[in-house]
C-alpha cells in the first residue's frame, strides 16, 4: 500500500468509528426515550459513553487523515467541498457536545432520582424528552450523513 | 491520481454501501457493548436483552441488506463483465458472507434472549467477531492493497 491509500484506509477507520458511535448512541438514546425508571436511564447513557469514546477516537482520525489526504490527494483547502465539509465538522461536533452535556446533567438528575428510590418522574421524562437535546444530538447526526454524501460526490472537484 | 476519478454514475451506490456498512458496523457494536453491560446488571438484564433485539431487527438486518445492495450496485458499475476483479472485493465477499451466518446465529440468540429475559454470552461474543470483521472488510476495501 503506498502513503494515499494508508492515509484513504484510516480516514475511512476514523470516519466509521465517528459515526458507528453515533449510530451507537442513537440506538441507546432512542432506548432510554421509552423508559421511566431512573436507573434503566443511568445505564443507557452511561453506555453512550461507549459511543462518546468511538466518537472522539474517529473524529481526531477523519479529521487528521482527511487534512493530510487533501494535500495527498492533490485538492486544495480552498476548495468549496473541502470547506463545507470542515465547517460542517465543526457544526457537528459543536451540537453533538452541547447535545452530549445536556444528557450528562440529565444522568446526574437520573443518578440522584435511582439513589432516592427509583421512582419514575415526570421532571426526568421532561429532560430525557428535551427537544432542545433531541435536536442537538440527532442534527448533529444528519450533519454527518451530509458530510458522507460530501466526500463521496465532491461537488466542484 | 487515478484512484480518485470516478464517474458520477457511481456516487449513489457507493453512498448507500458505506451508509449501510457504517450503520451495520454500529448497530452490531451496540449489541456488543450491551450485551458485554449485561454481564454486570442483573437487575437491567431483561431491558438490555430487548434493547438488543431490537437493534438486531431495526438496525442490523436492513442495514446490512444496504450494505449489499449498494456493493451489488457499484460492482455491477465498476466491474460489469465480473473479470479481473481485485482481491478487495473478494475480501469484502469472505466478510459479508460470513459475518451474514454469524449475525443471523445472533439474531436467533438475540431474540431467545429477549424472550427469557437474559442475554446470553454468544451475542456480545458473535457481535464482536462480526466487528473486527467489518474492520478488516472496511480498511481493505479503503486501502485497496
Amino acid at each position: 500500500m503506498d502513503l494515499y491509500q494508508w492515509l484513504l484506509a484510516l480516514h475511512v477507520t476514523g470516519a466509521f468509528l465517528l459515526m458507528g458511535g453515533g449510530v451507537i448512541a442513537a440506538i441507546l438514546n432512542l432506548t432510554a426515550l421509552g423508559r421511566e425508571r431512573p436507573s434503566e436511564i443511568v445505564l443507557l447513557f452511561g453506555l453512550i459513553r461507549v459511543a462518546v469514546a468511538s466518537i472522539l477516537i474517529g473524529s481526531l482520525l477523519a479529521l487528521l487523515f482527511g487534512l493530510w489526504l487533501v494535500h495527498e490527494a492533490g485538492y486544495g483547502y480552498g476548495d468549496g467541498w473541502v470547506v463545507t465539509a470542515l465547517v460542517l465538522f465543526v457544526l457537528g461536533n459543536a451540537m453533538g457536545g452541547a447535545g452530549g452535556r445536556r444528557d450528562e446533567r440529565t444522568a446526574v438528575f437520573a443518578r440522584e432520582l435511582a439513589a432516592a428510590g427509583d421512582a419514575p418522574s415526570e421532571e426526568l421524562r421532561a429532560r430525557v424528552h428535551d427537544p432542545v437535546s433531541l435536536a442537538l444530538s440527532y442534527g448533529s447526526g444528519l450533519i454527518l450523513i451530509a458530510i458522507l454524501a460530501l466526500m463521496i460526490w465532491k461537488p466542484g472537484a | 491520481m487515478l484512484a480518485l476519478i470516478r464517474p458520477d454514475g457511481w456516487n449513489l451506490p457507493l453512498f448507500l454501501h458505506v451508509f449501510g456498512a457504517i450503520v451495520v458496523f454500529g448497530a452490531t457494536a451496540t449489541l456488543a457493548v450491551t450485551g458485554f453491560a449485561s454481564r454486570r446488571n442483573d437487575a437491567h438484564n431483561a431491558l438490555l436483552a430487548r434493547t438488543i433485539a431490537r437493534a438486531f431487527i431495526l438496525g442490523v438486518l436492513p442495514s446490512w441488506i444496504l450494505m449489499r445492495i449498494g456493493a451489488e450496485w457499484i460492482r455491477g458499475k465498476e466491474f460489469p463483465s465480473g473479470a479481473d476483479e481485485p482481491g478487495w472485493i473478494g475480501v469484502g465477499y469472505v466478510v459479508s458472507d460470513g459475518t451474514a451466518v454469524l449475525l443471523i446465529v445472533t439474531g436467533i440468540l438475540a431474540g431467545l434472549s429477549a424472550r427469557r429475559g437474559r442475554v446470553m454470552l454468544a451475542v456480545p461474543i458473535l457481535a464482536t467477531i462480526c466487528v473486527l470483521g467489518y474492520a478488516v472488510a472496511w480498511f481493505a476495501m479503503s486501502g485497496k492493497p
